[in-house]
């Protein structure tokens, strides 16, 4: 019951979560990260990344190298991919298995990414390649139909 | 996107840069505690008073070259105690950021000088408050 004090002491925020995810997209996808770059990516200002990575270079998480350009650490590459992956899992539980529209299973994902505990995100992995078995694609199929037959009820 | 629309959108951005930073240093200059609220509440209460007539500066601009000025600001400021130098480390940070964004936009404009020279004059205002940060961090 006292599990829901621990939101607010967790470590990596919302915030946190984000900046690092958007560092992490930004190398993959171009090779270099800036300031201005993760400001436009996230829709903040220079400023708001600016505080926020401070914050985070102190933690150890972010490098800055002298040209200005942005890095992760062994341990902020390590959490920006456990959030990634966390994030990719969901979204595939919420869109493949609950039916729930694209859009809108990225954006409850996202809600939870940086909470959901590793445990409970290699389960749902597990559940969605039971799904994609042999043995559970019979059961995913029959659970499809039960879901649409309910969602046609309701209309 | 005209190059004119591109520089109401930059301006835009410099905006919300200046208006943010005002927010951020009043509350930097309100969560200092201990002794050093004597020595930094007046440094940074002046940088909030310097930043608001610069967010001023640039809404003005914006309406004189037929834009408006829109703001659209995410900001979370938790309750915090901070020490001294920590704020002014906070504050050279968005200072440093606001700096760098007037750079960057006075190395892309090509065809307006009037307001190349706007922004260069801004970039001396803003290299001199970030110079006046860094010194009192040195030891």
């Amino acid at each position: 019951m006292e599990s829901w004090k621990e939101f607010d002491q967790n470590p990596i925020t919302h915030s946190v979560a984000h900046h690092l995810v958007a560092i992490a997209d930004l190398l993959d996808e171009f090779g270099y990260a800036r300031v201005s770059d993760v400001a436009r990516l996230l829709g903040i200002t220079r400023g708001s990344v600016s505080v926020t990575l401070k914050n985070l270079k102190q933690r150890g998480l972010v490098v800055e190298d002298e040209q200005r350009h942005l890095g992760l650490s062994d341990e902020g590459a390590e959490i920006a991919e456990a959030i990634r992956f966390r994030k990719r899992t969901m979204v595939r539980l919420f869109a493949e298995v609950f039916g729930v529209e694209a859009k809108q299973a990225e954006i409850d994902a996202c809600k939870i990414e940086h909470l959901i505990s590793a445990e409970t995100t290699d389960r749902v992995k597990g559940f969605l390649r039971f799904c994609e078995s042999g043995d559970g694609e019979a059961l995913f199929d029959a659970y499809a139909r039960y879901r649409d037959r309910a969602q046609d009820a309701t209309k | 996107m005209s190059a004119h629309e591109h520089h109401l959108k930059r301006l835009n951005e410099l905006f919300a840069e200046e208006l943010e930073a005002g927010i951020r240093y009043l509350h930097l200059a309100t969560s200092v505690k201990g002794l050093d609220r004597l020595v930094v509440t007046k440094t940074l209460l002046e940088g909030m008073q310097e930043t608001f007539e610069h967010a001023q500066t640039i809404a003005e601009r914006i309406n004189q070259m037929g834009g408006v000025p829109s703001l659209d600001l995410k900001l979370q400021l938790p309750p915090q105690k901070i020490s001294g130098a920590e704020a002014i480390r906070t504050a050279l940070a968005f200072e440093q950021a606001a700096l760098d964004a007037y750079r960057e936009f006075c190395d892309e404009i090509k065809d307006d000088v009037a307001l190349e020279e706007f922004i260069r004059e801004q970039v001396g205002v803003e290299s001199q408050h970030v110079a006046e940060l860094t010194l009192l961090l040195e030891e």
